[in-house]
């Protein structure tokens, strides 16, 4: 009876803080599609947007920026490769270390673009100023707690080393970070290209 | 997460990069009846791209897919009472 039970356990057990973390983003897809849609709304009832803020954003240096978090993404995938398949950690610990750095280059960033808005005459009270700052700001805090786990990460790894058989909590990390990069890619195409 | 199966990270990464370059070239395009369908249409590849072979959504087991799914499907509601509270505040 027992073994009958454990044959049809849909998940194992290491598989529950991984559903976790899907539960967690499935409830960030829903806060972020409501403050994309607060963003949308806003800036739709501004009559010259064009003139007034879309001249102001500097597509070229977003885009730069959005080709450094795709690019943190596939260290992420590259890490996991290097400590799943060849349990190779100093490939895992090097991969980690160039996200943290894409990580913090891409907050450097938004906090380039963030200066010159202000430097430019937005405030955060201005009606595009409201829900830009408090979009991509809720979206730069969520980065910034992904390279604080990161560098938890590390610190861990320093300590006691993942291996091929232990890996889960970098894998966890991983969707966390992928997810961060798929709401960017939105944020990009609505904030910046649309 | 099947290792057999594998997908090439590297194609996935190139094929991000490559839709980004193009995105962003399209936005410079004045015809808003372009310009939209085909921003919308690259953006959500994009994703999708990351949520399949970056997130494994592929290869995993088909629970972390609803989960995921159920975010969206929840978020319709959100989107139709926004639709109606907003341009009431506004």
């Amino acid at each position: 009876m027992n073994e009958q039970h454990t044959n049809v356990a849909p998940l194992a057990q290491h598989e529950n803080t991984k559903l976790a973390i899907w539960l967690f983003l499935g409830g960030e897809v829903v806060f972020f599609v409501s403050l994309i849609l607060v963003f949308v709304f806003s800036r739709l009832t501004i009559s010259n947007y064009e003139a007034q803020f879309r001249s102001l954003l500097s597509i070229p240096i977003i885009a730069a920026n959005t080709f450094v978090l795709v690019t943190s993404s596939y260290f992420v995938v590259r890490g996991l490769e290097a400590i799943n398949i060849k349990d190779d950690r100093k490939g895992l610990q090097t991969n980690l270390i160039i996200v943290m750095v894409l990580g913090l280059l891409f907050l450097g960033g938004q906090a380039f673009e963030w200066i010159t808005l202000f430097n430019e005459g937005m405030t955060l009270k201005s009606s595009f100023g409201t829900p830009f700052f408090t979009v991509t700001g809720i979206h730069g805090t969520h980065v910034f707690i992904g390279i604080l786990w990161l560098i938890y990460l590390l610190v861990s790894h320093k300590r006691r080393p993942f291996t091929r058989d232990n890996n889960r909590r970098v894998e966890n990390f991983g969707l966390y970070w992928h997810f961060v990069d798929i709401v960017w890619i939105v944020l990009f195409t609505v904030i910046y290209l649309v | 997460m099947e290792t057999k199966k594998r997908p090439n990270y590297l194609f996935v990464f190139i094929a991000l990069a490559v839709f980004t370059l193009i995105e962003t070239l399209v936005s410079y395009i004045q015809q808003e009846a372009i310009k939209f369908p085909t921003l919308a249409i690259i953006s959500v590849t994009k994703a999708i791209l990351v949520l399949l072979y970056f997130m494994h959504l592929k290869l995993d087991s088909k629970i972390f897919s609803y989960l995921f799914i159920a975010g969206c499907v929840l978020s319709i509601p959100l989107i139709l009472v926004i639709m109606v509270v907003m341009p009431q505040i506004i």
